[in-house]
This record gives structure tokens, C-alpha cells and sequence, in this order.
């Protein structure tokens, strides 16, 4: 009896143990990424106390919807965070590597935010065929120098940024868009921001 | 071992490996990553998704070692049953209220299943979860083991 109770109790741990070293096993190294980005694409003075780095992808719905309580919490805090957007574009959506280049060259002439809201406020009315003809139009709307604009476009240093910015976000383990990391803490998705957001900052400025 | 015998192993060995790989996926990520997931599905309560996060993986990992090693078999097959079931309960019902998931989130980042492979794969380990119930542990288990010794 008292050998069969052992050898239950040396099962149980045999498979607590395994189940441990199969999850290490997985674990892959979480790199710290730069929260480096253009300075048009910050926001907030350098030296805030609160450092919030979103990784975005202009063709993804959640990220259409987690603009309004970005807005809301960087209104709440103006002056105490420091915004950096960083470029996430996942490779199931087909135009957001053209529109995240499109955005950043807006960036390059002042724009970036600009850009950026109208593609936003008018998702649906660019992911699909009509996305080339759309990106000129709302460059065209902001009275952006459209051949320097074009031009840019061409870049080839632009394809490589964005891979650079994909590499932080991996390196970050970021899966979805949009993902925020406030002081380094993660919160994925609109509704976590919009839940908890709010109070991590609170309690970060309180610090 | 008789072929019914080793048809119940393969069962226990298929589901058990699955549900390693799932948990282990989702275990190793940010929780905060399946966190989102869960919340898309819409049917547990906000303040359940960060701790069912934190804890699903685990049980998937506790269960597909214990149905690997044959670790109180029945239970376990019944347990992972359970799961299942749940799984498939939640898939219906983002199905039947049209709510589109990305991904099932079942394999945390490594692999992407859409919600109607996530039902078939889900479906066919219940059932392999049901056989592995009726034949209890083989021969080839710890609970053979603990019981009578090699």
C-alpha cells in the first residue's frame, strides 16, 4: 500500500515536472526591442515619466477601435507620456505595408498624424482594390508635395524600417495589433488598454 | 497488449500531444496574448480572462503529460474530455453569433487554426477522449506502474 502511494506521488511529480520544463522549453527569450521611432511618429515630452509604445497596423480593425481610448488616456495625461508609434504591419493584411509607408512618408513632411487618423477614420474605404488610388487621395487632401511624397514612397530604406520594426515587435513577442507596452508592461488589444490602461498609468506617475 | 489495447494508447498518446504543444505554446507566451484571445470569444467575464489565461495552458500541459504517461487515466481522459467540450461549446457559439475570431488562439502564436479546422480538431480529440475513458490505462502507463510495478 505505502509502496503503491509513493509511486502515485512520484507519478504526480514526474508529470508537474515534465509539464514545467515542456513550457521553459517554449519559452523563447524575450529581447528587449527599442521603443526608437522617428521623432514625428512620438508625441510628449522626452523625459516623461511614462514611456507608451503601440505597435499598430493601419489595415487592423482592433486598432481602428483602440484609437479613441488612446486619444482619450493621452488627453487624460498630456504632458506625463511619452508616445512612440511603432509600424506592426501582419503579413494577412495586404495593404498595410503600402499604407504604413504611405503614412510614413506623410511623416516625412510634417503629416505623420494626420495621415494617420484619416486612415483610421477611413479604414473601409481603403483595404481594398481602391487602396493605391485612396493613399494618394488623402496625401493629395493634406496638400503633401505629392512628388516628394511619390518619391519617398520608392524608398528602399522604408521596406527596411518596417522589417526593423517588425523585428522589435517580435522580439517583444507581439502577436496581435494593436499591443501597448506602458513602462514596459503589455496590454493587448483596445479593451485591455481601455481597462486597465488608465489605472497602470495612474499608478506609474504615483511612483 | 491487445489491438484494442494499442488503438487506446495511440488515442491517449495523439490527444496527450496535442494538448502539450497547445499548452506549452500558450504557457511560454504573454498572458496577456491569450488574454485577447479568450476576450474575443465573448463568454467568460472580463475579470475571468486574465486568470483563465494565466491558468488554461497549464491544465492542457498537466493533462497531456497525465494522458501521455498514463497518469490517473480515466480522470484524465475525462477532464481533457471536458475541456474539449467546453472548446467546442465556445467555437459554436462565436459560430452562431457570427462573431468572427482571427485565429482560434488554441495554439497560442505557433499555429493559426481558423474556428471551423479548431471544431473539426476539437471534435475528433473528444471523441479519442471518450474511447481513452472506456479502456482506462493500459499496460503501458504509470497507473499500471503504481499499481502492480513493471
Amino acid at each position: 500500500m505505502g509502496t503503491v502511494f509513493a509511486r502515485r506521488i512520484a507519478a504526480a511529480a514526474l508529470i508537474l515536472t515534465l509539464a514545467v520544463l515542456s513550457a521553459l522549453t517554449a519559452h523563447k527569450t524575450h529581447k528587449p526591442f527599442s521603443p526608437f521611432a522617428p521623432d514625428f511618429r512620438t508625441q510628449g515630452p522626452a523625459d516623461a515619466k511614462v514611456l507608451m509604445v503601440e505597435f499598430s497596423d493601419f489595415e487592423c480593425p482592433a486598432c481602428r477601435y483602440a484609437e479613441k481610448p488612446l486619444h482619450d488616456l493621452l488627453a487624460l495625461y498630456k504632458g506625463h507620456i511619452r508616445f512612440v508609434f511603432k509600424h506592426y504591419p501582419l503579413r494577412m493584411h495586404e495593404r498595410a505595408r503600402p499604407a504604413a509607408i504611405a503614412a510614413e512618408c506623410a511623416g516625412r513632411q510634417g503629416r505623420f498624424w494626420e495621415y494617420h487618423d484619416r486612415l483610421y477614420d477611413r479604414q473601409e474605404e481603403w483595404t481594398n482594390d481602391k487602396a493605391e488610388m485612396m493613399l494618394a487621395g488623402y496625401a493629395s487632401d493634406l496638400k503633401l508635395d505629392m512628388d516628394a511624397w511619390q518619391a519617398c514612397r520608392r524608398d528602399p530604406a522604408l521596406p527596411a524600417l518596417l522589417e526593423a520594426e517588425l523585428r522589435d515587435g517580435n522580439n517583444a513577442w507581439v502577436g496581435s495589433t494593436p499591443t501597448f507596452f506602458i513602462n514596459g508592461k503589455r496590454f493587448v488589444g483596445f479593451q485591455q488598454l481601455r481597462e486597465r490602461g488608465t489605472l497602470f498609468v495612474e499608478k506609474e506617475l504615483k511612483r | 497488449m491487445t489491438r484494442k489495447e494499442h488503438a487506446a494508447l495511440a488515442s491517449r498518446l495523439a490527444v496527450g500531444a496535442v494538448l502539450i504543444y497547445a499548452g506549452s505554446s500558450k504557457a511560454a507566451g504573454p498572458v496577456e496574448e491569450f488574454a485577447y484571445i479568450l476576450a474575443a470569444y465573448d463568454v467568460l467575464p472580463k475579470d475571468f480572462l486574465l486568470p483563465a489565461a494565466a491558468f488554461l495552458p497549464w491544465i492542457e500541459l498537466l493533462l497531456g503529460w497525465s494522458l501521455i504517461l498514463g497518469y490517473q487515466t480515466r480522470l484524465a481522459a475525462a477532464a481533457a474530455g471536458a475541456l474539449f467540450a467546453g472548446f467546442l461549446a465556445a467555437l459554436a457559439s462565436t459560430i452562431l453569433r457570427g462573431i468572427s475570431l482571427p485565429n482560434c488562439g488554441c495554439f497560442g502564436e505557433s499555429l493559426h487554426f481558423t474556428p471551423a479546422q479548431a471544431f473539426f480538431m476539437d471534435l475528433c480529440l473528444l471523441i479519442l477522449c471518450g474511447f481513452g475513458f472506456q479502456m482506462g490505462h493500459g499496460p503501458a502507463s504509470l497507473d499500471s506502474w503504481s499499481e502492480r510495478g513493471l
